[in-house]
């Protein structure tokens, strides 16, 4: 490769710009006026209060306060945008637990390390830490919090159906799939119409988010056509055909299974606390009780938070983002919106082990620390979510229109695999 | 004759319909802005304008930063408009009165260009704008469109039959340059060219969804069209708040047009002929 | 206007300048070539080097961030064998379809009923133009409610009439029959008022000869006003053709809160839609740009079908034999009335 890009672009752009005065010497700066660092996240990623203190000013540096702005649907695409167009780039963005598709351009990112970020790995969880750091060991991500599993359940339905509703009891009752399936079928014989998950990639995202091995190893083999996969993918296969899926595609429907109470239990991660029943059921405070998941402990979610090559003030940014993710501050963040701390000393933090009342008064945090603790770790790779996607689609298709699992399933390894061919992973 | 009223008659039922075929949305935007979410999602509907209106135009004007938008857009319309009638009615004069040395291979060229779809070069024009930093500013919407074939087609073929040559020929002999008789001759002439021209343009412009939802990256400045997709991505749960939304959006527009409208639609549909 | 006064010397400098060298037509075309120049000049920016640029990032795989990876035919080589992108082409086909054809026959039913109308005409066309320009995006949100699932006021219509409910956005059909009546309501009136224009300009005399004639209505539509509107159909079917394969806002604004915003099963993604979902939301920009080709040359097709099968250069000489046989007809009639006249 002779020509680069850049290089076409003199050749072909100045020529035609330099006719017109339109030479490119454009805004090359962040977004937001000079002492201020604007920020991107998603609704429902930060504590509210931490954020308008900041958005006075950030405590730890003087001069510089926060902006943040909530984007709606779609946050990906808006950053990856915005960082191809090159000017108007957040200082700082929040980022989900894709954030290995993101490696492959952590040159638009600063390294946290060299920023100070090397003196405060001891006070997070370890693999939460490493998924934030490239092959080439560049921090690219600073943690926010994790999104540790457990089994959610409607009491109410529950005690109709004639089971003991103590969380332990509960969980002796279903510690694995298998006896969770019968556990759902004896609700549903009592309460027809009841489900244990929305639909079908509720359970195939939260079988998976319990193993310790996704679809890549470390060093670039493709997996995802293994048996840990193909068991995830044919254990969603086996809920549908049990009559146990809502069958809910969009968000509206995914809501409104939630308010209507079709949704009896779901095994699901710490944050869908707020996302879900908090938010789309509130009128069910009380109701919902958390246990150990069956299956075992597992992590989905949970975000991070990175500074763009574009920030005006890399200094002050990671002072905020360094005290915004503190452990104190993460406590606060797990009070609202029920965000789960990646700061072990958080957990012992008094104030998280206030009883909730949504749950009953149930001491939600010892759940998801537990889980939190003896959750593996799996590797991320940057092709994570090109092989998610034709896996995820496909099993809509077996729950939507009726596929033949099989068919579905050698459907998506063979777009998968065209999809990794074409982006130079195999 | 009873034969021929009942005919006028009939004509005028299916007129009425199709007038209310095409009113009968903006009523329906009316009646869910104008009525709270809980009432809309319940069944049986609520058919009849609610007395919410103004409540859930205030909660979109809490949420997003609507007059911003609404100014961004119209500057991004003025400026586009301005631009086009003046560069594409300067090309037409030229085209449509003068004679010069390429003139007609310069105007062939011209229509080809038409056959150019504007999302094939959606992804090249956008790494273009970023070179040139200008992702995420006005200058994105304003420049790329300050002229355009359709614009000097049309205008060219409004001028051949509306300037007459012997003003042209008088103004030569007055000593008038090209410039001076493209501002004393072609633009008084032109002027009803260019009222339907302006009006087109600025509609296009504003009503555009593709190209501001690509290149206006800034969450804080965005079009109305692309705000107003946002209002229903964040807040679709509040459908009349988001419906008031849409119906604010729609209003100014509208207006607009309805001030040019009787000469426009006969200059479009005269336009149309020409092709 | 001092009109004498500055004839002479611009005469007799032009003539002066002569005499020093032969004209050149080129220096003295300058101020045209300049008033032609910000088209042709924005144009090879924003119009022409983007093409040619297209084709250049099509021959790479790249985010649109990091660096340019040279790889050839491989992204058309993928377009080709990609089961999506010609369910996209099938998908905006029959969108094209299902809203070009009522379209187009509904305009010219408005057309002749307009044309026929002596009252109310400013207000009808007034009335049938406003959906042209409202906006997309705004008029999706309400149509999107209409059609919705769960509270839809076409489904609670239905309901009430004793017929079942449709679940018209998840189901391959009913998003596709959503998005045409969308694109079909926004411009059956703008086809209406082109069409209204073509039957003005026919002339009156050759409807009279073919009443006199003693021609049905059918007939004289068929024969008569069909043959004659030609040209103008021949227009409003390329510009629905063209606007028709650019379709994109409708399907991004029903189903834009995913990443999938064809809707369920892909159903309602366009080609432009695929092309924005390629580029922009998988940063794909190789790929996107190699589609961008597709549509282009898709686009180029549906041209060329179109002018053969409504204008052409065959049919063309028919309707002009067909104005001529119209043209003798009206010349007998007068002459036949004329003689009637005398008698």
């Amino acid at each position: 490769m002779t020509l680069s890009r850049r290089h076409f672009l003199a050749v072909g752009g100045s020529a035609a710009a330099a006719a017109t005065g339109l030479t490119g010497c454009g805004s090359r700066s962040s977004l937001g006026s000079s002492n201020e660092l604007s920020m991107w996240t998603w609704v429902g990623s930060v504590n509210d209060g931490l954020i308008s203190q900041a958005e006075k000013a950030i405590p730890g540096y003087d001069g510089m306060k926060l902006s943040m702005t909530r984007i709606g649907s779609n946050y990906k695409t808006k950053v990856l945008t915005a960082l191809a167009g090159k000017s108007l780039v957040p200082d700082i963005v929040a980022i989900n637990d894709d954030v290995a598709t993101y490696f492959p351009n952590a040159d638009q990112f600063y390294d946290l390390n060299e920023l100070g970020a090397k003196d405060l790995a001891d006070d997070f969880l370890p693999w939460k830490w490493k998924l934030g750091i490239t092959q080439q060991n560049k921090m690219m991500a600073y943690p926010m919090d994790t999104g540790p599993t457990a089994l959610f359940y409607r009491t109410d339905t529950f005690q109709k159906a004639g089971i003991d509703i103590d969380p332990a009891a509960v969980a002796e009752l279903a510690p694995d799939w298998d006896t969770y399936i019968a556990l759902g079928k004896k609700v549903k014989q009592a309460v027809p119409g009841s489900s244990i998950t929305d639909n079908i990639t509720g359970i195939y995202g939260y079988r998976m988010a319990q193993q310790s091995k996704r679809y890549m190893t470390a060093d670039g083999q493709y997996i995802g056509d293994q048996d840990h996969v193909r068991e995830a993918f044919d254990l969603s296969v086996r809920v549908v055909k049990e009559g146990l899926s809502a069958n809910a595609q969009n968000s509206t429907d995914k809501n409104a299974v939630v308010t209507n109470g079709k949704l009896v239990a779901y095994n699901a991660a710490v944050w869908w606390a707020q996302l879900g029943p908090k938010n789309a059921a509130p009128k069910t405070k009380g109701l919902w009780r958390v246990t150990a998941a069956p299956g075992g402990a597992g992590n989905k979610g949970g975000s991070f938070l990175a500074i763009t090559k574009y920030c005006k003030n890399p200094k002050a940014a990671f002072a905020f983002i360094s005290w915004l993710e503190s452990a104190k501050n993460q406590a606060q963040a797990f009070l609202d919106p029920v965000l789960f701390p990646s700061t072990p000393a958080t957990y012992t933090d008094k104030t998280l082990a206030a009883p909730d009342p949504f749950f009953g008064g149930q001491q939600i945090v010892d759940v998801f620390a537990e889980s939190a603790k003896k959750y593996p770790g799996a590797y991320f790779s940057p092709y994570d979510t090109i092989i998610d996607t034709p896996i995820s689609s496909e099993l809509v298709n077996v729950e939507a229109s009726g596929k033949n699992p099989d068919q579905a399933w050698a459907d998506a390894q063979r777009q998968v695999e065209r999809e990794l061919t074409r982006a130079g992973a195999i | 004759m009873s034969i021929e009223r009942l005919r006028t008659a009939v004509g005028h039922i299916v007129l009425m319909f199709g007038v209310l075929v095409s009113i009968f949305p903006f009523y329906w935007m009316l009646v869910m802005a104008s009525n709270t979410t809980p009432d809309i999602f319940s069944y049986p509907p609520k058919l009849l304008v609610g007395s919410h209106l103004f409540e859930n135009m205030g909660k979109v004007l809490d949420n997003i930063n609507f007059f911003g938008s609404m100014l961004l857009t119209l500057v991004a319309s003025l400026g586009v408009t301005v631009l086009v009638l003046f560069f594409d009615s300067l090309a037409a004069f030229a085209f449509a009165k003068y004679d010069f040395p390429g003139r007609n291979v310069l105007f062939a060229i011209l229509l080809a260009t038409f056959m150019i779809p504007t999302q094939l070069s959606l992804v090249p024009q956008f790494v273009t704008l970023a070179e040139f930093g200008w992702i995420g500013s006005l200058k994105a919407l304003i420049i790329p469109g300050a002229a355009n074939a359709f614009g000097i087609f049309w205008m060219r073929q409004y001028a051949r039959g509306a300037i007459p040559d012997e003003l042209i020929s008088a103004a030569k002999v007055d000593g008038a340059g090209f410039f001076r008789q493209y501002l004393t001759v072609g633009l008084p002439v032109l002027r009803p060219g260019l009222a339907f021209l302006g009006i087109f343009t600025f509609i296009n412009v504003w009503n555009d969804y593709l190209w501001p939802l690509i290149v206006m990256t800034d969450p804080n400045r965005l079009t109305l069209q692309v705000a107003l997709d946002q209002l229903n991505g964040i807040y679709g749960t509040d459908y009349s708040m988001v419906m008031a939304g849409a119906l604010m959006s729609v209003i100014p527009l509208i207006g607009v047009f309805l001030i040019g409208a009787r000469s426009f639609i006969a200059d479009l549909a005269a336009g149309a002929m020409k092709f | 206007m001092a009109v004498t006064s500055k004839a002479v010397p611009a005469t007799v400098s032009a003539t002066a300048a002569a005499g020093d060298k032969p004209p050149n037509k080129y220096r003295q075309a300058l101020p045209q070539y300049t008033a032609v120049a910000p088209f042709f000049i924005l144009f090879a920016i924003f119009g022409a080097f983007p093409v040619l640029f297209s084709i250049w990032i099509s021959f790479h795989s790249w985010d649109g961030i990091g660096q340019m990876k040279w790889v050839g035919l491989e992204q058309y080589h993928y377009l080709l064998t990609d089961a999506t992108f010609w369910k996209t082409i099938g998908n905006t086909l029959i969108i094209w379809v299902l809203s070009t054809v009522p379209m187009l026959l509904l305009a010219l039913v408005i057309a002749n009923a307009l044309h026929n109308a002596t009252r109310l005409r400013t207000f009808y066309r007034i009335a049938y133009f406003i959906p042209n320009v409202t906006s997309v995006v705004a008029i999706t949100l309400v149509f999107g409610s209409i059609f919705s699932n769960n509270f839809g006021l076409l489904n609670a219509f239905l309901q009430s009439i004793g017929l079942g409910q449709i679940e018209w956005l998840t189901q391959p059909w009913g998003i596709k029959i959503a998005i045409a009546t969308i694109v079909t309501w926004r411009w059956v009136g703008y086809n209406a008022i082109i069409y209204l224009a073509g039957l003005q300009a026919i002339s009156q005399d050759v409807y009279e000869a073919a009443k006199v004639d003693g021609a049905s209505t059918r007939q004289t539509f068929w024969r008569i006003t069909v043959p004659m509107m030609r040209p103008v159909i021949l227009f409003t079917a390329v510009t629905s053709t063209i606007g028709g394969l650019q379709i994109f806002t409708e399907s991004r604004v029903l189903f834009g809160d995913t990443s999938n915003i064809g809707g369920p099963g892909d159903a309602g993604l366009t080609i432009v839609s695929y092309l924005y979902q390629s580029a922009f939301i998988k940063n794909q920009f190789g790929y996107g740009a190699a589609v961008g080709w597709a549509l282009f040359i898709l686009i180029v097709l549906f041209s060329i079908i179109n002018w053969r099968l409504i204008g052409g250069n065959d049919d063309e000489r028919v309707t002009r034999r067909a104005a001529r046989r119209v043209e003798r007809k009206i010349a007998a009639q007068n002459a036949k009335r004329e003689a009637a006249d005398v008698h």
